[in-house]
This record gives C-alpha cells, sequence and structure tokens, in this order.
C-alpha cells in the first residue's frame, strides 16, 4: 500500500460515500471480532467514539468543510493521558486511574474532531521490548498469533497492522515506536526530541522519550506528525516542528541525496534483514541517490549508555507511585513506609523493579561516576559523531532491528538477551534525532522486516521524503488479513 | 560481582521490598544486568560537555496567575481521602 489511508477515508467522508458513525462502526465491529486474538486493546471507548462520529455527520450534512483527521478512527498508547479515560500504563499500579486531565497531543486530535476508539497495550511503563510485559498480557502480531507484536508501543502496532485503527501515537524511548512498527509492517516514526509536546505523557526516561505516529504509509504518517508537531508552553522541552508541513516537501526528487550508511548497525544483524536493507540501497541508487558509506565506532557503547541512563531517569520518575495519590494501594500494612513498600512490590511488574533497581544503583554513592557520569560523557561523545557523520549527509539508513518479531514468550526468558535486540534503536533516543521504520521485506515466516532512515534534528521532512520515494518505488506493505478490509 | 547485600541495600533506597524466596533469582539478574552496564567501562575515557540534547534551552513561560484543578478533582484518584486531604496512616505516635 502506497496510498494514503487517511485521504482516501477524508475523501469517502466528504464525498458522503459512507457516513463518519458508518466508517466507526465498521471499526467497532472489527474490533470486536479480532481484539480477542490481537489483544491490542486495553479499553475501548466505543460510546465517546460513536458521539464524535455523530458530531462530524452533522458537520458534514451542515455542508460545513472537515479537516484530515475529523472522523478518523483511531487509537493512543496507554500512557498519553486522557481525560476521564482510563490510563493505565499497563500496570497494575494504575490499573483504576483515570486522568483529570488531556495530554497536549490528545487535546490537539480532540479538537480537530479525531474518533478515538480506544486506548491500547504496552509493556508496562513502556519497559520492554516485546508488549508481554504489559499487566494485561502482550498484544499480538497480525502477522503470525505465535509471534509479538514488539513493544512497548506493541499495542497501537498491532491495532494499526490489524486494521483496527487507521492510525495512532505511540511513544519512543528507545525504539518503542520503530521496533513494533517493523514488527508488523507498518511505518512509525520517533520525531526529534521536542518537536512534538509530551506534557501528559506518563513519564519513563524524560531525556528519551518522544511521542510519535504509527499509521500503515508514509503519507499518513506525515499528515499526523504535521497535526500534532507543534510548540506547547505546558511542556519545558517543546520546540515544535521547525519549518513548513512535511507533507509539503514529501514527494521531492531525492536524485543526489547523500544516504549514509554505517557497517556498525549492520554488525550481528540477521543475514534476511541485511539482505532486505542492501536491496533497499539498490532501490535508492536507481532512485539517484548517492550513497555514502562511513564508521560510528562509538555505536558501540549507546545500548548500555541507553541501559544506564533510562533506567537513571526512570528509578527517579517512578519515585512518584507511592498509594498515596492515585492508583493502587496495598492493604495490611504497618505504617506508611511499609504502605509504600507494598505498594510498590506488588504494584510494579519484575521488569520495571529490575529498572528501578538498575537506576539506583547507577546513581547511588560510589558508583555514580562509573555508571551514569561515565554515560553522560559517552553520549555527548556518541551525539557529537553523528553530528559529524551529517555533516557528509542527509539522512542515515539501517536496520531498524536485528531481527523479526519473536515468538511469544521468547523476550521474558532472558532480560539481558532482549535488551540487545534495541541495538540499532537506541542511539537516535540518545541524540534526540528524528528516524522512521519503513516495511522493506518479509522473512521466510511471513513476518515482516523493517529498515530505518534517521535524519539529523528537526529534519523529519527528510526521512520522510526519501521513505515516501522508496515506497512509492519498491513499497513492502503486506495486509496481514485482519480488521476492516478495503 | 554485586552481592546480595548490595541488592537489598538498593531495594531500601528504591522503596521496594525483596522477600526470602526472591533474592538468589534476583541478584543473579541484576549481577548480568550490571556486567552488561559495566561495558562502558571498556570505553576510553571521554570528557564531553554533554548537557542536554539539541541544545535546548528552558522554554519558560510567564508566571500568570491561573486558575488551579478542582481540589475534589485531584483527590477521585485517591484510595483514602477526608476533609479535603491525602489521608495516610498516622506518622506520629
Amino acid at each position: 500500500m502506497s496510498e494514503s489511508k487517511i485521504s482516501k477515508l477524508h475523501q469517502g467522508l466528504v464525498n458522503k460515500e459512507f457516513s463518519c458513525k458508518e466508517l466507526t462502526e465498521k471499526y467497532i465491529a472489527a474490533i470486536e471480532k479480532d481484539n480477542e486474538a490481537l489483544n491490542a486493546y486495553v479499553t475501548v471507548t466505543k460510546e465517546a467514539a460513536l458521539e464524535t462520529a455523530e458530531k462530524v455527520d452533522k458537520k458534514i450534512s451542515a455542508g460545513e468543510e472537515i479537516g484530515l483527521l475529523e472522523g478518523i478512527p483511531m487509537t493512543l498508547k496507554d500512557n498519553i493521558s486522557t481525560k476521564d479515560i482510563r490510563t493505565t500504563c499497563c500496570s497494575k499500579i494504575l490499573e483504576d486511574y483515570t486522568p483529570i486531565y488531556d495530554a497536549t497531543v490528545w487535546d490537539s486530535l480532540k479538537k480537530q474532531n479525531a474518533v478515538l476508539l480506544g486506548k491500547t497495550n504496552m509493556d508496562e511503563f513502556a519497559m520492554g521490548s516485546s508488549c508481554e510485559n504489559s499487566y494485561f498480557g502482550g498484544a499480538k502480531n497480525p502477522h503470525s498469533l505465535d509471534h509479538v507484536a514488539g513493544g512497548s508501543s506493541g499495542g497501537v502496532a498491532s491495532a494499526v497492522g490489524g486494521n483496527i485503527a487507521v492510525y495512532g501515537l505511540g511513544s519512543d524511548t528507545g525504539g518503542s515506536i520503530r521496533q513494533p512498527a517493523s514488527f508488523c509492517g507498518i511505518v512509525g516514526m520517533k520525531p526529534t526530541y521536542g518537536a512534538v509536546s509530551r506534557f501528559g505523557l506518563i513519564a519513563y526516561a524524560s531525556s528519551l522519550d518522544q511521542i510519535g505516529p504509527i499509521t500503515t504509509t508514509v503519507e499518513d504518517n506525515a499528515i499526523v506528525f504535521d497535526a500534532v508537531s507543534q510548540y506547547d508552553k505546558m511542556d519545558s522541552t517543546s520546540q515544535g516542528r521547525k519549518g513548513a508541513p512535511v507533507c509539503d516537501s514529501l514527494k521531492n526528487d531525492i536524485k543526489g541525496m547523500k544516504i549514509g550508511i554505517a557497517k556498525e548497525y549492520f554488525d550481528g544483524v540477521r543475514e534476511d534483514v541485511r539482505k532486505s536493507v542492501e536491496e533497499a540501497i539498490e532501490v535508492y541508487r536507481t532512485l539517484g541517490a548517492e550513497i555514502v558509506e562511513f564508521s560510528l565506532p562509538s555505536l558501540k557503547y549507546a545500548l548500555p549508555v541507553y541501559y544506564i541512563i533510562a533506567c537513571a531517569e526512570a528509578s527517579s520518575n517512578l519515585g512518584r507511585y507511592d498509594g498515596i495519590r492515585y492508583g493502587y494501594k496495598a492493604e495490611n500494612y504497618r505504617d506508611v513506609n511499609d504502605m509504600i513498600k507494598k505498594t510498590r512490590s506488588t504494584g510494579f511488574g519484575e521488569e520495571v523493579k529490575r529498572r528501578i533497581l538498575l537506576g539506583t544503583y547507577v546513581l547511588s554513592s560510589g558508583y555514580y561516576d562509573a555508571y551514569y557520569k561515565k554515560a553522560q560523557n559517552l553520549r555527548g561523545k556518541i551525539v557529537q559523531d553523528f553530528k559529524n557523520v551529517f555533516e557528509g549527509c542527509d539522512v542515515i539508513l539501517a536496520p531498524t532491528v536485528p531481527m523479526t518479531a519473536f515468538e511469544n514468550g521468547h523476550a521474558v526468558s532472558d532480560p539481558v538477551e532482549t535488551y540487545q535486540t534495541d541495538i540499532c534503536t537506541v542511539p537516535v533516543n540518545i541524540c534526540g534525532l528524528p528516524a522512521v521504520s519503513v516495511p522493506c521485506g518479509i522473512d521466510s515466516k511471513g513476518l515482516p522486516i523493517g529498515m530505518q532512515l534517521i535524519g539529523n534534528s528537526f529534519e523529519e521532512a527528510k526521512i520522510l521524503n526519501a521513505a515516501w520515494q522508496y515506497e512509492q518505488a519498491a513499497g513492502k506493505f503486506t495486509p496481514s488479513g485482519f480488521g476492516v478490509v478495503g | 560481582m554485586v552481592t546480595k547485600e548490595e541488592i537489598m541495600k538498593i531495594a531500601i533506597l528504591s522503596k521496594l521490598s525483596v522477600e526470602d524466596d526472591e533474592i538468589d533469582k534476583l541478584t543473579e539478574d541484576m549481577a548480568e544486568i550490571i556486567s552488561f552496564a559495566d561495558t562502558i567501562n571498556n570505553a576510553a575515557d571521554v570528557e564531553s560537555d554533554f548537557d542536554n540534547i539539541n541544545n535546548l534551552s528552558n522554554a519558560l513561560r510567564e508566571d500568570e496567575t491561573m486558575p488551579s484543578l478542582d481540589r475534589e478533582l485531584i483527590l477521585k484518584n485517591a484510595k483514602d481521602s477526608d476533609d479535603g486531604c491525602f489521608m495516610v496512616k498516622n506518622i506520629m505516635k
């Protein structure tokens, strides 16, 4: 598929081929049919979705103009705050938490009459690569139910890949948008740090977290990014989109564009994945792009640097869950201290507790210099190395994940082995750069393979332009057979 | 090599309790994770003036008076509240 799904549905609404209510009902029926198998949604907001749909239908009947995202059924990862709709982070500790305010991204989409179908599954507090750390059980891959959807935004990817949402917003701290998008054969972008407001995104690691779109096509990704990338005074790291809407430059010619290839990104990558990415490189050559090879030696430290920094920040951010102001509260305790300890110990899952412990360890007296300070220094080195690379190329092309989707249960058995699979995705979070994953092949089991295009800060337009050109020339989108067909 | 005692100390700092039957497995897992984190110490020492990414400077807004959230709304998600306050067990005898 290379045609914009959002534009097509928008035209259908405007031309009155179907009503927004009919469209929404079709998606709700598909959720009722397929969500049991996919486990993509943890909360379905049927009534609110139909109410919005009726509002949009009234506008259309009255001859009013509607926006591109108006009336389009979509979903949000369950760590994006939605007023009066429970937001759980897929943790027992927030199982019955209902936010009293909206995240800025949802506030702005709500004002555009986006039809929210529900909230989607994720690894608890976005910590994981398989979605299996979810308190509600993992989301499944729409291309094979024996395989995971990926993580942490597994629910959004499963819903979009499984056609039970047109698009969704996820969050990416170390690959949590791009990796599940790659596993589910769709398009996922982690924008530049600061390009999309994070106000109302429940924090995991504040110097790395970023909200971004998950869609079936590159054009849809650009449409959603343009709609949510604005400066927000409520987020002190917000800068908004720099320059014109990215949709304007999507179809530009890429003749002469310099595409960088770093050999370190291919270390340990499975043969079929490497082959698919190399085929994509050839497609770019035929499109007239210039391929530039370079080396990024500091890349080998990106993974431990990422885990040290992310866990350090998480140990601080998750200090707020004490059972007093919101969320789960343990019973049968001696005193306040005992209550907080029991609440946290029984409210958090195993992976979250491991990361809090690692974060506390690397920040504790005696270990701070050897771990946290050293990791921050190396972070500076990696940032500088990427800066140097972008002096010689426009975008970097790399595999998104070294393999395809894991079998169910595989990722939970060995934490460190699972961390290693994030090797290709974490560097851009460390550097705050934008990157988009697009499908570029299918393995022998029929599971999608993805590649990512990485850009310099605030150059989303460039990476989406390169991604769109590839999609048109050799797009590898494969329908999953679930959800709304046609 | 990380010890059980170190893990217990870190657990106290993290306000997490570790049961007797969990400590061996947890120490084993944490030893593996910490030795993975330790691989950064193979890198040569680098001095970088890393402060934040993309040269961000704080996006500060004017200090304006705005209506605050409603007290009842804030207390809505608390398991125990009384008289407009969050309730906890008494902390003084």
